[in-house]
C-alpha cells in the first residue's frame, strides 16, 4: 500500500483529482477529457445510462484500465499509470468477486494479509469489520453459503477494513432486491459516516445515488452534464438529458425574452428566477417537476404566479399521492402529482388551473 | 415390474460388456497353466504373482512407461495450462490458428501422426528412443491438457482478478491465490487425462520408440510369443491402482459436497 509522500498537504487536497481523463476502445470513446475534482469524505455518486462512462471511470481510478491520456491524482499523488496494488483504495465489485474458494473470514483478511500485517493484527481487525456489517457468525462459511446481501456486506467488509481513504463502489445493489436495496442504502451511508471516508459510488439508478450522495455527476457520452449537490441539480437540471434522467419532468418549448422571464411558443409568459438563465439563450425547454405544480379549481385564485389552464384526463391514485394527466391548450399533456392531504380530488373532465412557483421553474437548452 | 427387470438385465449385459474382459485378464492372472499359452483355466496359483518383474525387459518397460506419462502429463499440463490461459484472456495475432493447431493431434488418426513424426525425426538425425516418444507424448497430451484446462477458464470470472490485485496481491500473488485454486480441478484433469493418455499409448509409441520399449510395446512383442502371465499380473495391478485412485476420488468429493450442504 502506497502511502503518498506529501499525503499531508493539506485538507484542502482533494481525494481525487481527474484531469482530462480520455479512455477509448478502438474507435469508441468511453470517458471523453473528464476532468472533476472529489473532495476527501465526500459521498460521491457518478449516474447516468448504461455505455456513459461512469463504470469506466471508476475502473480508472481503480487502476483496472489504464488511461489513453490524462491524469489521475489521488490525495495530490499521481498514480496514472500505477498497478491497482500500488493504489491506497479498494472497491467493491458489482459482483462483489468474493474468493469462492475462501472463508468468509480469509476473504475478508485477504488483503490484511498481502501486506504483511500482524496475525493478532488481522484477527482484531477482520472480527472489528465482521461485527460492523453483523456477519460475526458466518466467518468459517463459504460465500455460496451466504444470501445475496450478506455476500455484500462481506465484499464491503473485504474493503473497509483494509482503511482505504477512497473505497469505489460500482453498482454494488445492482443484484438486490428492492426492500434489500433500500436498507443497505441506509447502512452505506451509516457506514460512510462512521468510517469518515469518501465513496465514489458509481450507479444507473437516480433515486439511489439522490439517497445517498453528498454530490452527484451525471455522466452522458462519457463526458459529465451536470454535477452539484442533489438538489441543486434536481431543481435546476441545466440540460434536457438530466431533467429527463433525474425524475420526471413537464418540459416546454419556449424562447428566452427578458432577464427572468420565458415565453411559450404559444405567447403565454412564465417568470424563473433569473439565476436559472445563466449561460442560456434562444429557444429553450422550460421545465417544472410533476409534485412542484398546485391544482387548483378552474375561477378560484391560483397559488402561484406560474399559470396554465387545462382539463383533467385521467387521475391515478397511488396511496402517498395521486397522480394527474392535465391537458393543456398551450403545452399538451402535463403530468401532476399531489400530495393526498385530504383536500380537493379531481375527477377526469374537470377544468383546473395549474400554478407553480417561478423558484420552481427551471430551464434547459433546446 | 417387468420394464424394471428389462432395464436391469440391459444394465446387467453393459456393465458386463466392460468388465468381463477385465475380469478375464484378472482371472488368468493366477491361471497355473503348463504349455506356453495362458489361454485355458488349468488351476489356481500365486506363483505369477510371487515375481512379477522375472521376465527380462519387465520392469523396465513398466518403469519407462511410468516416468514418461508422468514427465510427458507433467510437462503437458504447465504448458497447457499457461497457453489455455493465454487463449481465453488475449486477443493476439495467430489466436486462431493456434486454437487450429491445437485441435490437429486430436483430429489426426495416430498412425499419421506417429509416421510424420517418424519422418521428422528421421529426417533430422534424432536418434529414436526415450527423449523422442517423451516428446511425441508430450506433442500429443498438450492437445488435451489446453482443451481440459481451457474448459474451467472460460467460466472464471475475472473480476476476482481484480479484486485481488484491488486487495493488495500483486500478479504473482494473485495467480497463487485466486487464479490457480480456481483452475486446479481443471489442471488436476488434464493432468490425470495426459498421464493415461500416455501409458497406454502404442501406435506413435511404436513409430517412434527405436529400441527402447514402454509397457504397451512390450506386451505386443510378447504377445507373439503367447502372453506371458507377468503381462496380466501388472494389468490388474495397474487396474488395481486406477480402482483405489478413483475410490479417493469420489470419497474426498462426496466429503466435500457434504461439508457444502
Amino acid at each position: 500500500m502506497t502511502q503518498g509522500p506529501d499525503s499531508t498537504a493539506g485538507a484542502s487536497t482533494p481525494a481525487v483529482e481527474l484531469v482530462g481523463l480520455t479512455k477509448a476502445f478502438g474507435d469508441i470513446v468511453a470517458v471523453d477529457g473528464l476532468t472533476l475534482d472529489i473532495s476527501e469524505n465526500l459521498f460521491f455518486a457518478i449516474i447516468g445510462p448504461s455505455g456513459c462512462g461512469k463504470t469506466t471511470t471508476l475502473r480508472m481510478i481503480g487502476g483496472f484500465e489504464e488511461p489513453t491520456s490524462g491524469t489521475i491524482r489521488l490525495h495530490g499523488e499521481d498514480v496514472t499509470g500505477t498497478k491497482p496494488y500500488q493504489r491506497p483504495v479498494n472497491t467493491v465489485f458489482q459482483s462483489y468477486a468474493l474468493f469462492p474458494h475462501l472463508t468468509i473470514y480469509e476473504n475478508v483478511a485477504f488483503g490484511l494479509r498481502r501486506q504483511g500485517i500482524e496475525k493478532s493484527e488481522v484477527n482484531r481487525r477482520v472480527g472489528e469489520m465482521l461485527d460492523l456489517v453483523h456477519l460475526a457468525e458466518t466467518s468459517r462459511r463459504k460465500p455460496r453459503q451466504l444470501s445475496g446481501g450478506q455476500r455484500q456486506r462481506v465484499a464491503l467488509a473485504r474493503a473497509l477494513v483494509n482503511h482505504p481513504r477512497l473505497l469505489l463502489l460500482d453498482e454494488p445493489l445492482g443484484a438486490l432486491d428492492l426492500k434489500l436495496r433500500k436498507e443497505m442504502q441506509l447502512e452505506l451511508k451509516r457506514i460512510q459516516q462512521e468510517v469518515g471516508i469518501t465513496f465514489i459510488h458509481v450507479t444507473h439508478d437516480q433515486e439511489e445515488a439522490m439517497t445517498m450522495a453528498d454530490s452527484i455527476a451525471v455522466m452522458r457520452d462519457g463526458k459529465i452534464e451536470r454535477m452539484g449537490e442533489p438538489v441543486e441539480i434536481y431543481d435546476d437540471p441545466r440540460t434536457r438529458f438530466v431533467a429527463g434522467f433525474l425524475g420526471a419532468s413537464n418540459l416546454m418549448e419556449g424562447q428566452i425574452t427578458g432577464s427572468d422571464s420565458v415565453t411559450l411558443t404559444g405567447g403565454h409568459r412564465f417568470h424563473v428566477s433569473a439565476d436559472k438563465l445563466v449561460g442560456l439563450a434562444g429557444a429553450v425547454h422550460v421545465g417544472v417537476r410533476p409534485e412542484k405544480i398546485h391544482l387548483s379549481p378552474e375561477g378560484a385564485s391560483p397559488a402561484h404566479a406560474n399559470r396554465l389552464a387545462g382539463v383533467v384526463t385521467d387521475s391515478s391514485f397511488i396511496g402517498v399521492s395521486t397522480h394527474y394527466l392535465v391537458q393543456t391548450e398551450l403545452v399538451g399533456e402535463l403530468t401532476v402529482v399531489v400530495q393526498n392531504l385530504g383536500v380537493t380530488r379531481f375527477a377526469p373532465s374537470d377544468s383546473v388551473t395549474l400554478s407553480w412557483d417561478p423558484d420552481h421553474t427551471f430551464v434547459v437548452a433546446r | 415390474m417387468r420394464a424394471r427387470v428389462f432395464y436391469r438385465t440391459l444394465l446387467g449385459l453393459g456393465i458386463a460388456y466392460l468388465f468381463v474382459p477385465v475380469l478375464v485378464v484378472v482371472a488368468f492372472s493366477f491361471n497355473d497353466f503348463k504349455g506356453r499359452r495362458n489361454v485355458s483355466w488349468e488351476g489356481f496359483t500365486l506363483r505369477h504373482w510371487a515375481d512379477p518383474f522375472k521376465l527380462p525387459g519387465l520392469s523396465e518397460a513398466v518403469l519407462n512407461s511410468l516416468t514418461i506419462a508422468f514427465l510427458s502429463a507433467l510437462i503437458s499440463t504447465i504448458v497447457g495450462t499457461l497457453i489455455a490461459l493465454a487463449l481465453v484472456r488475449y486477443r493476439f495475432r495467430g489466436r486462431a490458428t493456434t486454437n487450429l493447431l491445437l485441435f490437429l493431434p486430436m483430429a489426426s488418426p495416430e498412425v499419421v501422426m506417429g509416421s510424420a513424426l517418424l519422418t521428422l525425426f528421421v529426417a533430422t538425425h534424432v536418434g529414436r528412443g526415450y527423449v523422442t516418444v517423451l516428446l511425441a507424448h508430450i506433442l500429443f497430451n498438450l492437445s488435451y491438457a489446453v482443451v481440459t484446462v481451457r474448459a474451467r477458464i472460460v467460466g472464471f470470472d475475472r473480476h476476482l482478478e481484480e479484486a485481488a490485485m484491488d486487495l493488495y496481491a500483486n500478479e504473482w500473488e494473485t495467480f497463487r491465490r485466486v487464479t490457480f485454486p480456481m483452475i486446479m480441478p481443471g489442471v488436476l484433469a488434464a493432468f490425470m487425462l495426459a498421464f493415461a493418455l500416455s501409458f497406454d499409448d502404442f501406435v506413435i509409441t511404436n513409430f517412434n520408440s527405436g529400441s527402447m520399449q514402454t509397457f504397451p510395446i512390450f506386451v505386443y512383442g510378447a504377445t507373439k510369443r503367447g502372453v506371458p502371465p507377468q503381462v496380466n499380473v501388472l494389468g490388474t495391478m495397474i487396474f488395481g491402482v486406477m480402482v483405489i485412485a478413483m475410490g479417493i476420488f469420489l470419497f474426498i468429493q462426496n466429503r466435500r459436497q457434504k461439508a457444502r450442504d
